[in-house]
């Protein structure tokens, strides 16, 4: 009875060990592939993505819009957390979605692997006009001279400002640097040593890229080695230590964790920065008495104009079984003027699509017009495997003892060219 | 003679009709991982296509990456100031609240409590009171005249903010493993200590700290890995800034990884990590090595 027992026991065990394997992949292809992906005579496809919250109902918004329009396809979204991670498993193992939303500077990493599928046979037979997408944001998903997804949003940085702060001081929104500088002077007020409203936001040393394109400069060379060791590199960091040592109109460690509600720029602690359209919810939500103005990013001592274009796109894996369907679905969702202003209402982001951002909604508003103007000559990421890595392990690090001044700026361009070129090379893909 | 041997044989049976499902669930996650690791370590594995064979290649890349090492640096300062402080501080609460009094189990469950919080929700507080203008502990220094750094955008004290913030959230529970401890310590030995004369010091330094030996090693060694695998308190607080100071192995790790594909790589820096590890319990084992028991 007892032996009995415990082969019972040792039985289920084992059950259990097995079905702790098994749920691993399972979830993925959703089980409603398991028929050919067909039910009701229509094809289900599976759409990836990592938004949650209010993220997901936008998705939802769109996927449902596709669903009614017409009888033949039904998509569905399903959120994935750390989805890149779930996708390199899937890719390998089966149960890759039909649709993924991508992170579009992924490409250079991720197409060389051969997981994602070209699209360039669909664009030439439904003839759809690449003009009408931002040559840009198609760079960053095409790779060895194939195109990978379509672009969804499309983002770059302006420059905020506080208009009561400026209609106060009697300013004029900054059009260059020196205005910049004139502008963050005037306004930063300190107490002591105590910092009671910073002139201009200097928190963020990622923005080097859009600085030195504003200097003219660029920060890789064509054959993929870094290119800021010059004199663009050295005019930004002149530029930078003029407004913190010299003009003070920040301190490092200001807008640390002041999280949404209490966010410095919505609290009129800090009164112009760069950011893009995806804070404009929050200042909407949380800045009752604020009221704030955009424009272009101001130009640089030679007349350049300068920002980093992002955003995402929808992109199909190799593992889809259905990809003329999921490019059905993309091409409904990012080439079709309507649908894309749909999405831009929904989520309040800039769609990829040119002629949606040519609608009066963006044209005749204040608060869109200035991004719209941007994206006019905002360029992407380079395209390097390795530039991520390059930007956040060797760039950022160097930037940062710079602006505490702890190293020199000839020792900064110095060291953040040698341990950026270094990582290039590790990066750069192995094909 | 035989039925004993008849006996043993079928305990003995029997003990490993019982193991195996550990046994079996030890294998296959944890051995067979282990060794894959070791294997795709000398591979350039990219997690998707390929998967050939690199002999040392990837352990000679190691030698140069100083990025690497200086994230072994920044966790060894970190281990190095952070587990003596949790040693002591929670052996000094354990000891503290080790009485009978009124009240004490509130006191227990109030240190307890930071340990219930996720690293995310407590970075997210931490973070706002060490904020340089509005924080509460730069609120404080101002009371006395002085002006507090930006704790966490500064690189001298961006890591001392991380080892603050993991003390607050650690010590609750190393202080009830002490607790246990201490309350497993005989009181004879207390009793005809007090009768030969000790002092209170003479107590703790030959009677109460020796038995705790084994206590001391389980939680040091358990500091020690924690240390040595920081990764998700670093990360909120810091991102691994300023300049590169709380940048830790495991995040480099998964980076590499998951977002360079360079998986072959990265388990050939996590074997690094791993003999990390393995040395320095090993020099916490010969340190807090067991005494014969004085009972």
């Amino acid at each position: 009875m007892r032996k009995w027992l415990i082969m019972m026991l040792t039985v289920v065990m084992f059950g259990g060990l097995l079905a702790g394997c098994g749920g691993s992949g399972g979830s993925s292809s959703g089980g409603d592939n398991g028929d050919n992906g067909k039910s009701g005579g229509k094809v289900q496809l599976t759409f990836w993505g990592d938004w949650g919250g209010e993220g997901q109902k936008q998705f939802e918004t769109m996927v449902d819009a596709f669903n009614k329009s017409q009888d033949r396809i039904e998509v569905k979204y399903m959120l994935q957390q750390d989805m890149v991670t779930k996708f390199l498993t899937a890719a390998t193992s089966g149960g890759a979605p039909d649709i993924l939303f991508w992170d579009r500077w992924r490409t250079s990493l991720y197409a060389p692997k051969n997981v994602l599928r070209p699209i360039d046979e669909y664009i030439t037979r439904d003839g759809l006009n690449p003009d009408d997408f931002y040559e840009e944001s198609l760079k960053e998903l095409t790779h060895d001279g194939k195109l990978y997804g379509l672009p969804l949003t499309v983002d770059a940085r302006a420059l905020f400002y506080n208009k009561k702060m400026f209609a106060d001081a009697g300013l004029q929104p900054p059009t260059t640097w020196d205005e910049l500088e004139q502008a963050a002077k005037t306004l930063t007020k300190w107490n002591g040593s105590k910092l009671e409203v910073a002139g201009f936001s200097m928190g963020d040393p990622g923005l080097f890229n859009m600085y030195l394109q504003q200097a003219g400069g660029q920060m890789l060379t064509e054959d993929g080695k870094t290119n800021f060791n010059n004199e663009q590199g050295k005019q930004v960091l002149e530029f930078w230590q003029r407004l913190l040592n010299e003009d003070k109109v920040y301190k490092i460690g200001f807008e640390e964790g002041l999280g949404e509600g209490n966010d410095a720029f919505v609290t009129g602690k800090v009164a112009m920065l760069y950011t893009g359209p995806w804070m404009m919810s929050t200042y909407n939500k949380y800045g009752k008495d604020l009221d704030y103005g955009i424009v272009p990013p101001p130009s640089g001592p030679n007349g350049d104009q300068g920002s980093v274009m992002g955003g995402f796109g929808l992109v199909i894996p190799q593992g889809s079984k259905h990809p003329e369907e999921a490019w059905e679905f993309i091409k409904w969702w990012t080439a079709n003027k309507d649908n894309a202003l749909l999405w831009a209402k929904t989520s309040l982001n800039m769609p990829g699509f040119k002629p949606a951002l040519a609608d009066p909604f963006f044209t005749e508003d204040p608060l869109w017009k200035p991004f719209t103007e941007t994206l006019e000559f905002a360029k992407t990421r380079p395209t390097h495997p390795g530039y991520s890595v390059m930007e956040e392990n060797a760039v950022i690090p160097n930037l940062e003892l710079f602006m505490q001044n702890k190293q020199s700026l000839d020792d900064t361009l110095k060291k953040a060219q040698e341990q950026g070129d270094k990582l290039l090379a590790d990066n750069a893909s192995v094909e | 003679m035989a039925s004993v041997n008849k006996l043993g044989r079928h305990q003995a049976r029997m003990a490993y009709l019982f193991i195996t499902p550990t046994m079996l669930l030890f294998a296959v996650f944890m051995v067979i991982p282990v060794v894959m690791a070791l294997y795709l370590s000398f591979t350039n594995y990219d997690v998707l296509s390929s998967h050939d064979w690199v002999g040392l290649d990837n352990y000679r890349r190691l030698a140069g990456d100083t990025l690497l090492w200086q994230t072994f640096l920044n966790v060894m300062y970190y281990a190095v100031v952070f587990v003596p402080l949790n040693l002591m501080i929670s052996l000094l609460l354990a000891m503290l609240l080790n009485k009978r009094k009124a009240g004490v189990k509130l006191f227990r469950t109030f240190y307890y409590l930071p340990t219930l919080t996720s690293a995310v929700a407590a970075a997210t507080v931490w973070i706002w009171m060490l904020h340089p203008e509005y924080g509460l502990i730069n609120g404080l220094l101002g009371y006395f005249g002085m002006t507090g750094p930006a704790w966490v955008s500064q690189t001298e004290t961006a890591m001392l903010s991380i080892i603050v913030m993991t003390l607050w959230q650690s010590v609750g529970s190393n202080m009830i493993i002490y607790l246990a401890g201490l309350q497993g310590v005989p009181d004879y030995l207390y009793e005809s200590a007090r009768l030969d004369g000790a002092s209170r010091f003479a107590c703790f330094r030959y009677i109460t700290w020796p038995q705790l030996r084994p206590t001391t090693f389980l939680v040091s060694v358990m500091a020690i890995i924690g240390a040595l695998q920081l990764f998700d308190q670093a990360f909120v607080l810091t991102q691994g800034g300023p300049a590169n100071v709380t940048k830790t192995p495991v995040y480099l790790i998964y980076q590499q990884g998951f977002n360079q594909l360079q998986m072959g790589y990265a388990s050939a820096q996590a074997f690094v990590l791993a003999i990390a590890i393995l040395v320095f319990s090993i020099i916490s084992m010969r340190l807090t090595k067991a005494e014969e028991p004085i009972v």
